[in-house]
């Protein structure tokens, strides 16, 4: 009986893993297939889909999700240490309401957020920011939170006295930061902002409300061609953007070493 | 000789940088209210807005509950949520079930497997399934040189499809909530209801299943609320066939340019959250009290 239920357990496990797996797999496979006909294994294997990728079509929307991704995290990394600072270190009047108040986007949907965005910016008759300045909007609005979360987890474990002894020991409030504050937090605001990188270039519920010919991201394109064809090229785009996803992932585990707190703290 | 004198400061010493602690919060709620809270405000009033004249009207809400094709998308939202919801835990339990008590080296392998598809972003996992469920997609094609069907089965542009897709998508925070809520259960009360003689199945029904509760509620809350707002899954794998509330609420946006409409649908959206969201903490904090955790 129990020798059976492991062996049930074994297989569901296994059939869970291949459902998770297999959408993957398939788009692999499909970015390699010489043809448009979908096959799971292709007989023949091609890297035409991929150089095909050289092209303003694709190139252009990729540039602008980096951008995007780039400003936004950048932007709500700053925003963040600025928030968590006060709600988390220096324990300003009202922390908890406050930090609440920074958290709250994330309780309304993205597609409630961007039907917002989209309704102010045209009722004002702010037409013109659509495009790049409202995705920025709208993605500063959606990655902040994480920010904030993060950043202020890293800093209620603050230990005030390092602080303390750098400032007995003279130095200048800029010193301090530089040296003793940011150090400390470091691990935690990158992957706060990786985090944003990450959410951003990903984007569709936002995206979808904010794009115009033009200035259109890179999976609003995408999903704009699958609604009519499943193109191959397309597979090739979704890979390439994984492995752009997962190059930007490693580069900002080098320069902030977050994973280290993950280490840490894990069992 | 010289006297030490140590001073314990009568104040409390000041906070890193010299300023009142509410001075950078300046530029963070700024951003929030100019791109959060007025935003989100007016798209509030304009739902009262009427398209004639100029005082607040309730018009636009009538129109939304008098609307057999909305509410026919509002109760195809919450059915295909709840499914999603359901699917993500059941699927979600054995393998948080799994990860909470493997010590083997397969288990940061499956780990990553559970979790990392999250990387690959929505529109890669939709194309897959797409791939897949397609007419003339994999199964179909499959199924259809095997000789078992001469017609491709509808595995797409339907409840079904999407139901999949989501599922898909949103299994990963299945797994973090239920892992987290597993992993609080004490693995000494599965060995010592063993030791008393109870069987696996025992164990499982009357000490990991009750004690683990709070996990299925919080996964069971987060597939919900993420199934009934995500845009891009039902708009791919449902396509006309198969509307939300997210894919009407853009194209009331985007082609009707009815905005009171519009801001209508995105508040009853914003409203179903928030209820889910409420029911689900009630649910929980009930729960952890009961359980004394």
């Amino acid at each position: 009986m129990n020798r059976l239920l492991t062996y049930l357990f074994r297989t569901a496990l296994a059939a869970i893993l291949a459902f998770i797996t297999l959408p993957l797999v398939v788009v692999v496979a499909a970015s390699f297939s010489p043809t448009s006909a979908v096959t799971f294994l292709p007989s023949e294997w091609t890297l035409q889909w991929y150089a095909a990728l050289w092209d303003s079509r694709w190139l252009d929307p990729f540039l602008l999700s980096v951008e995007l991704a780039v400003i936004v995290s950048l932007a709500s990394g700053l925003l963040g240490v600025l928030g968590a600072y006060s709600v988390a270190y220096a324990k300003c009047p009202g922390h908890t309401a406050i930090m609440a108040l920074l958290l709250s986007p994330m309780s309304v949907p993205q597609i409630v957020k961007g039907v917002a965005v989209v309704l102010f910016l045209s009722s004002i008759g702010l037409y013109d920011l659509l495009g790049t300045p409202g995705l920025v909007m709208a993605h500063i609005i959606l990655t902040l939170p994480y920010v904030v979360r993060m950043a202020a987890t890293a800093m209620f474990g603050f230990d005030k006295r390092l602080d303390r002894a750098a400032r007995i020991l003279g130095a200048s409030v800029t010193q301090r930061i530089r040296y003793v504050l940011l150090p400390l937090i470091r691990s935690g605001l990158f992957s706060g902002m990786t985090f944003a990188f990450i959410i951003s270039f990903n984007n569709i519920p936002l995206s979808v409300f904010l794009v115009r010919p033009g200035q259109t991201t890179l999976p609003i394109t995408v999903i704009n061609h699958l609604e009519y064809s499943l193109d191959p090229v397309l597979a090739a785009v979704n890979v390439a953007s994984l492995l752009f996803i997962l190059g930007a992932i490693i580069l900002f585990e080098k320069i902030g070493g977050f994973s280290a707190q993950f280490h840490g703290g894990s069992k | 000789m010289a006297v030490i004198i140590c001073s314990t400061p009568t104040k409390p010493l000041r906070a890193v940088v010299p300023v009142k602690g509410l001075l950078p919060l300046i530029a963070p709620s700024l951003v929030l209210v100019l791109f959060f809270a007025i935003p989100m405000g007016m798209m509030i009033g304009i739902s009262f807005q009427s398209q004639t004249e100029g005082s607040p009207t309730l018009a636009s809400y009538s129109r939304f509950f008098s609307n057999d094709l909305v509410l026919a998308g509002l109760a195809r939202t919450v059915v295909m949520s709840g499914l999603v919801a359901l699917c993500v835990t059941v699927l979600a339990y054995p393998l948080a079930y799994y990860l909470a008590r493997a010590t083997s080296r397969w288990r940061t392998v499956i780990f990553a497997l559970a979790i990392a598809p999250e990387l690959a972003g929505v529109v890669l996992r939709t194309y897959g399934w797409l791939i897949i469920l397609e007419d003339r997609g994999f199964i179909n094609s499959a199924l259809i040189w095997t000789g078992l069907i001469t017609e491709p089965l509808p595995l797409s542009k339907n409840l079904f499809g999407v139901v999949v897709g989501l599922t898909h998508v949103i299994l990963p925070f299945g797994v973090l909530s239920l892992l987290t809520s597993l992993q609080g259960i004490n693995p000494n009360l599965e060995k010592s209801a063993q030791i008393l003689g109870a069987s696996r199945l025992a164990v499982i029904r009357h000490i990991i299943l009750p004690l683990s509760v709070p996990g299925i509620v919080s996964s069971f809350l987060i597939g919900f609320t993420m199934a009934a707002s995500a845009y891009a899954t039902p708009a791919l794998l449902g396509g006309a066939g198969f509307k939300v509330m997210a894919t009407m609420v853009y194209e009331q946006v985007l082609f009707y340019l009815d905005w009171p409409f519009a801001a209508v649908m995105a508040n009853v959206l914003l409203i179903l959250m928030l209820a889910a969201g409420f029911i689900g903490s009630r649910l929980e904090s009930r729960l952890h009290q009961k359980l004394h955790l």
